[in-house]
């Protein structure tokens, strides 16, 4: 590692996974370590990711910086999640941040990790001005810049796409995260079983597919007439689908000439075929974020933190509160004009 | 085909169909054509193509009765989900707003408001109300058009949800008109459905909010 470069590291800390990046003010970066909490069984209880997180922050940061060849002394910027996300989690995050700020005596800055997702992506696939598919665990959300903001265009009015495949698979039986075990069940199917498609303007909702698939498996039919690997595939195409025309639609509307596709779900290979073809259809440069940037992590609330504080340099300490709700769309973006 | 059909030229491509401006007899047309898309597998791309051309060609009918301003349709062709509707010469409102005087913004909203709470008390909800599906024509008339994602119910939520598609398409694409035109667009939306039901008026633009508060980040705790 140059010593002279200025470095920056990223706290990513809104739900399950504690991740630290470590990289510098022109976007490369060192390392990328992440931590994350799997419950033994059932949802995410904030107490136990919180104590999960307070007992691995300290390793978690020091793997970061071994990695990274460099120690914390490196260090001239210290960026942290302050939202959305859950109060407690954000708060540990917060709390780290603000305590290497002051021992340190660096600047500190706090980022939204939907818009993190969106930065880290034009930054590792080149991309300057695209349509964003973003869907994950916590999201499903369609976003373009206009004016002067990260605008929603599309989003769901229940479940996000993550959340409703990772329930059915834990219906189904198959073990957390249920997305990629989907995936690959439905890779052995072409047996479509019809499911409720339920599209709105650009906007999506998902709570009466996963009933209805729910039912699907609970049927009697279920292990005679088709197995899970159907349920899988018909879950798949039918709401891929429904991602791909509100994207299309988003498209259309917003003449982008480009599209990322980011978050959790966008490991999926039969999402990025529907999306790509889109795309192509459009005329628009299609690009998936690598696979370890498109899940949540550090160095995109680092990149993040440095864009802003280029323009704006760091916050007061008493600035640095946490807003667990806070939309994408409620934020300036001053480095985009 | 008939000879005295015809597609000329290709005018919009949209998320859904592709649409022709042409001449079908004597008159000037639109064919909206819903083409197969590929990126889905056949059954469902068939299914829903076909849906949604029926469902759409119903619509602009019965929508007729009350008034509205909707291109008339001449001819459903449900095997290659094609409608023949007539061409309504004038400008996507989403083009013209921002040419538009202040009073003149607020008089076209307020008048989309009565409308759309007249489709509402009826039952009817358009399922795709953006400033990209209305169209201004020379004579001042408001057309509505796109009734693919058209709906049946008295649901307050379905309502709800119908004005909270615009109202997020005027931050999007109007953000500086937002507040102006949607308040407008209530105005008139109020006025018209309190003619018969103010109670439920009043809870379906408060219902608003609460779509708005959903969706975004479920708490993890909070999910199923
Ligand atoms: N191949 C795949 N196909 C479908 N879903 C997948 C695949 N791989 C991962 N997922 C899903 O991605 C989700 C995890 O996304 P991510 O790593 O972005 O975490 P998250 O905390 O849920 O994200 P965020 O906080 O940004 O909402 C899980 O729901 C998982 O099932
Ligand atoms: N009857 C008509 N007369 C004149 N122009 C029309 C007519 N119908 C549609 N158009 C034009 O074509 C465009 C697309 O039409 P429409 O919204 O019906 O298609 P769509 O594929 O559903 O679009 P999207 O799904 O992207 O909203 C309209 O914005 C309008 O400019
Ligand atoms: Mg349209």
């Amino acid at each position: 590692m140059d010593s002279h470069k200025k470095i920056c590291l990223g706290i990513e800390s809104t739900a399950h996974t504690f991740g630290v990046g470590v990289l510098d003010f022109e976007g490369n970066v060192y390392s990328l370590v992440n931590d994350i909490f799997t419950p033994k069984e059932g949802g995410l209880h904030p107490v136990l990711v919180k104590e999960h997180h307070l007992n691995n922050f300290m390793i978690t940061i020091k793997n970061a910086l071994s990695k990274a060849n460099c120690s914390i002394k490196d260090i001239s910027l210290i960026a942290f999640s302050d939202s959305p996300g859950l109060g407690q989690v954000l708060k540990i995050g917060a709390l780290i941040a603000r305590m290497l700020s002051q021992i340190l005596k660096i600047p500190i800055i706090g980022v939204n990790h939907c818009i993190a997702h969106i930065e880290i992506g034009r930054l590792m696939c080149n991309i300057e001005d695209p349509l964003t598919l973003y869907v994950s665990g916590g999201n499903t959300i369609v976003s373009a810049f206009e004016s002067a903001r990260y605008q929603i265009f599309g989003e769901t009015l229940d479940l996000s796409i993550g959340n409703m495949l990772d329930s059915f698979a834990r219906d189904a039986g198959l073990a957390h995260p249920g997305g990629p075990k989907i995936e690959k069940l439905a890779q052995k199917s072409n047996n479509y079983l019809e499911l409720p498609y339920i599209v709105k303007g650009m906007d999506l909702s998902f709570s009466g597919l996963y009933t209805a698939a729910k039912r699907l498996i609970e049927s009697e039919q279920y292990g005679k007439n088709y197995n899970l690997s159907d349920v899988a595939y018909s879950v798949q195409e039918t709401c891929f689908a429904m991602l791909t025309e509100v994207t299309e639609r988003a498209l259309a509307h917003t003449e982008k000439k480009e599209v990322l596709l980011t978050g959790g779900v966008a490991a999926n290979k039969r999402l990025q075929k529907m999306i790509e073809y889109i795309c192509k259809e459009h005329n628009a440069r299609f690009e998936v974020v690598p696979l370890k940037y498109a899940g949540d992590n550090g160095a995109m609330i680092g990149w993040t933190g440095i864009l802003r504080y280029k323009m704006e340099g760091g916050q007061k300490l008493s600035d640095t509160f946490i807003k667990p709700k806070e939309r994408m769309d409620q934020i300036t973006v001053p480095w985009r004009d | 085909m008939d000879s005295n059909i015809m597609k000329e030229k290709i005018i919009h491509k949209g998320a859904e169909a592709t649409l022709y401006y042409g001449s079908w007899f004597d008159k000037e047309v639109i064919f909206k054509y819903r083409i197969p898309k590929k990126y889905r597998i056949e059954e469902l791309d068939k299914t829903i193509r076909n849906d949604r051309t029926l469902n759409e060609a119903r619509a602009l009918i019965r929508v007729k009765d009350y008034g509205l301003n909707v291109p008339q349709v001449y001819e459903i062709d449900t095997k290659n989900s094609i409608i023949v509707m007539k061409y309504i010469e004038g400008e996507k409102l989403r083009n013209a707003l921002e040419s538009l005087d202040n009073s003149r913004k607020e008089e076209i909203f307020k008048e989309i408001g009565r409308y759309i709470a007249i489709l509402h008390m009826n039952g009817h909800i358009h399922g795709d109300i953006t400033t990209s599906n209305i169209i201004l024509t020379k004579n001042h008339k408001i057309f509505f058009i796109d009734f693919g994602l058209h709906e049946y119910s008295d649901s307050i939520e379905d309502k709800s949800v119908d004005l909270h598609l615009l109202k997020r398409i005027l931050i999007s694409t109007h953000g500086k008109d937002f507040n102006m035109c949607f308040n407008a667009f209530l105005r008139g939306y109020h006025q018209e459905y309190c003619k018969e039901a103010t109670e439920e008026c009043r809870q379906i633009i408060k219902n608003i909010d609460v779509i708005e508060t959903r969706g975004r980040y479920v708490k993890k705790e909070e999910r199923l």
